[in-house]
């Protein structure tokens, strides 16, 4: 006969193993992909998702949007076990995931698509499969001549309402190295990027917390012109918001959105299937397409549309008018820019 | 067997819900204040550094103190604000008590995020407040009244109030009527009344409100950072900046241990000026 302390010792077996599912399924799991939040997750859940589904014979796969950090957090947490087989990483984070020997060597022997990738997406611990722009944003209703240049946003004619976000982003840090570069500084030295969002102050009308709130701010209309990322501002023009890209005549920052293999991931094949999909001229040429339109970084891919007409319309063009920063440096001072900048930018 | 008396309860009941904070809430605490001893950010050495690093460093405590002042401010405007709307609630008919508590209970029902960006909408350059301000001619150019302390101020103070009013509400409502009939029989003018019948007799659930608040207000990351911006700096920005963008995880494991002394402190000093006024009510 079932007595109550039975009862209740399977009902709490059962309620624990509702809780927490990964007891059960310790040993074989779906493969786990940890993509960005928001736009980026819709666009691989209907392009990359598919296609990697096709090339596996339907394997099973979850999305987990994460940022960055909270990625290397939950890796880090968990290293003989991860709960993630793919990572998706901005340079800085990249870069510490590979400190901390989180990633795998990508197996480019077997690759068929990292050797058409351009030189500067491709890398031994993860190639980058996508990039992201930084250039201008500003709204077309508001300024009626086109920025050229980044020098414009310090037009005193703009006064109250200029952009920017805090270094906690990638964008927010990219814009200071890439202003301190046009002012004499390098990675290593950004004193004159210090200086020069201290003369920005007047015209300075938000510093957002995040990206993601930077580029609602246009919609208000609290501001009308800043650094942006290309997507967002393309998402945000599709819906309807006065808002315009310009890659500047110094070069549109471009970050590595690199693609990782996670160490003791239980799905090494899975995941490199994952990777190998993402590299593929269809997905990439898909993704580029509108609404998503990712930059592109497999040679193979005949870049069009809205990425031609306001990026580079092929990928040496793209060479030639990308920048690229050096994370390895950025990353060995960025805490105390981070510091300088908590204490320093008041507006 | 004999049957266990029906009116006390036994303590073994309480166990599994111990046992859940013990796992869930108090083994975590010790980990974060044992990852604050550490020294560097692998974690391998024990040190005091961290502290030393926060408390020493004029910059980091100006902030706890911005954190702490936020919380006071929102407090006092939520009290100012609150208190004559439990009042009016307290005193209205029946019908009309339904609508206003629909009113007061509204924020609660909405997301923090939503109506943090309302406040975005309505304090922004082009927001309600400037169009206004700008079609009566008040103001040449549009005013900054989103990223600045004001703006944070307000935009909690509205996001917070059901924390206020409400247990506001319960202790004015415990209130017998007859007692401020009685005060002005006996010649006391709606002041005195007041200040001699009503408030003290409210302390209480001023207390419960303030403490709700203001533990609520310094800790709001979302509509701290959303509304005050990405260069004002609060602890809970910091204490991210620190963990996330920065993986230094000591550094931000001995900010949180800080933070919560800090909080630790002003509900102790609460507390202690609650149970003085009880002393003042009764007395």
């Amino acid at each position: 006969m079932i007595d109550r302390r039975q009862m209740m010792t399977t009902a709490l077996t059962l309620g624990a193993m509702h809780a927490f599912p990964q007891l059960t399924q310790a040993q074989a799991r779906r493969l786990v992909f940890a993509t960005f939040t928001g736009s980026w997750e819709e666009a691989h859940r209907d392009v990359l998702v598919p296609a990697f589904r096709k090339a596996s014979n339907n394997a099973d796969i979850a999305l987990d949007p994460l940022l960055s950090v909270d990625q290397i957090a939950k890796v880090t947490a968990a290293r003989a076990n991860p709960p993630i087989d793919v990572m998706l990483h901005d340079p800085g984070p990249a870069l510490v995931a590979i400190d901390q020997d989180l990633v795998d060597d990508y197996p480019i022997a077997q690759s068929a698509h990292y050797n058409d990738l351009i030189a500067d997406a491709q890398g031994a611990k993860g190639p980058a499969p996508f990039f992201q722009v930084v250039g201008i944003t500003y709204n077309p209703d508001k300024i009626k001549t086109p920025p050229t240049s980044w020098s414009d946003i310090w037009k005193p004619e703009y006064k109250g309402r200029v952009g920017i976000t805090n270094l906690n982003s990638t964008l927010g840090t990219g814009f200071l190295v890439e202003i301190a570069r046009s002012r004499g500084g390098s990675e290593a030295n950004v004193d004159a990027g210090f200086k020069a969002i201290e003369e920005l102050k007047p015209n300075l009308g938000a510093v957002a917390a995040n990206p993601g709130q930077l580029a609602t701010l246009y919609q208000q209309g609290q501001i009308d012109i800043g650094p942006g990322n290309f997507n967002a501002i393309q998402i945000l023009k599709a819906r309807g918001v006065a808002v315009e890209f310009v890659a500047p005549k110094e070069g549109a920052i471009a970050f590595k959105t690199t693609i990782h293999l996670v160490k003791n991931s239980p799905n090494k094949e899975l995941a490199f299937k994952l990777i190998e999909a993402s590299l593929s001229p269809e997905v990439q040429a898909k993704l580029m397409e509108s609404p998503y339109l990712i930059v592109p970084t497999n040679t193979k891919v005949k870049i069009g549309g809205e990425v031609a007409k306001a990026l580079a319309k092929d990928h040496d063009e793209m060479k030639k008018k990308f920048v690229f920063q050096d994370w390895a440096a950025i990353n060995k001072q960025r805490s105390a820019w981070i510091e300088k900048f908590n204490r320093d930018i008041k507006i | 067997m004999r049957s266990a008396p029906v009116t006390t309860y036994d303590l073994k009941l309480a166990l599994p819900l111990a046992g859940f904070f013990a796992l869930f809430f108090v083994a975590p605490l010790l980990i974060l204040i044992l990852v604050s001893f550490y020294t560097d950010t692998s974690l391998t050495q024990f040190g005091l550094v961290q502290y030393a690093r926060f408390l020493l460093d004029p910059f980091s405590l100006s902030v706890l103190v911005s954190t702490l002042w936020l919380g006071v401010k929102v407090t006092l405007l939520c009290l100012l604000l609150g208190f004559p709307l439990a009042w009016t609630f307290v005193r209205s008919p029946r019908l009309a008590q339904g609508v206003l508590m629909l009113i007061i209970v509204l924020p609660l029902l909405t997301s923090v995020v939503v109506r943090t960006f309302a406040w975005i909408v309505i304090l922004g350059r082009q927001g309600i407040v400037n169009n206004l301000l700008l079609s009566l001619g008040l103001a040449d150019t549009p005013l900054r009244l989103l990223y600045t302390d004001g703006g944070v101020v307000v935009a909690l103070a509205q996001v917070q109030m059901p924390l206020m009013v409400l247990p506001l509400i319960t202790a004015l409502s415990r209130i017998d009527p007859n007692l401020r009939d009685a005060s002005s029989a006996l010649g006391a003018g709606a002041w005195r009344s007041f200040i001699k019948v009503i408030l003290p007799l409210t302390l209480p659930g001023i207390m419960a409100g303030c403490l709700l608040t203001f533990a609520a207000a310094i800790t709001a990351f979302i509509t701290q950072s959303l509304v005050g911006g990405g260069q004002m700096l609060f602890m809970p920005m910091y204490l991210y900046q620190q963990s996330s963008t920065l993986s230094n995880w000591p550094f931000a494991a001995a900010i949180s241990i800080i933070f919560l002394v800090a909080v630790l402190g002003a509900v102790t000093l609460f507390n202690l000026l609650g149970r003085l006024s009880r002393g003042y009510a009764q007395g």
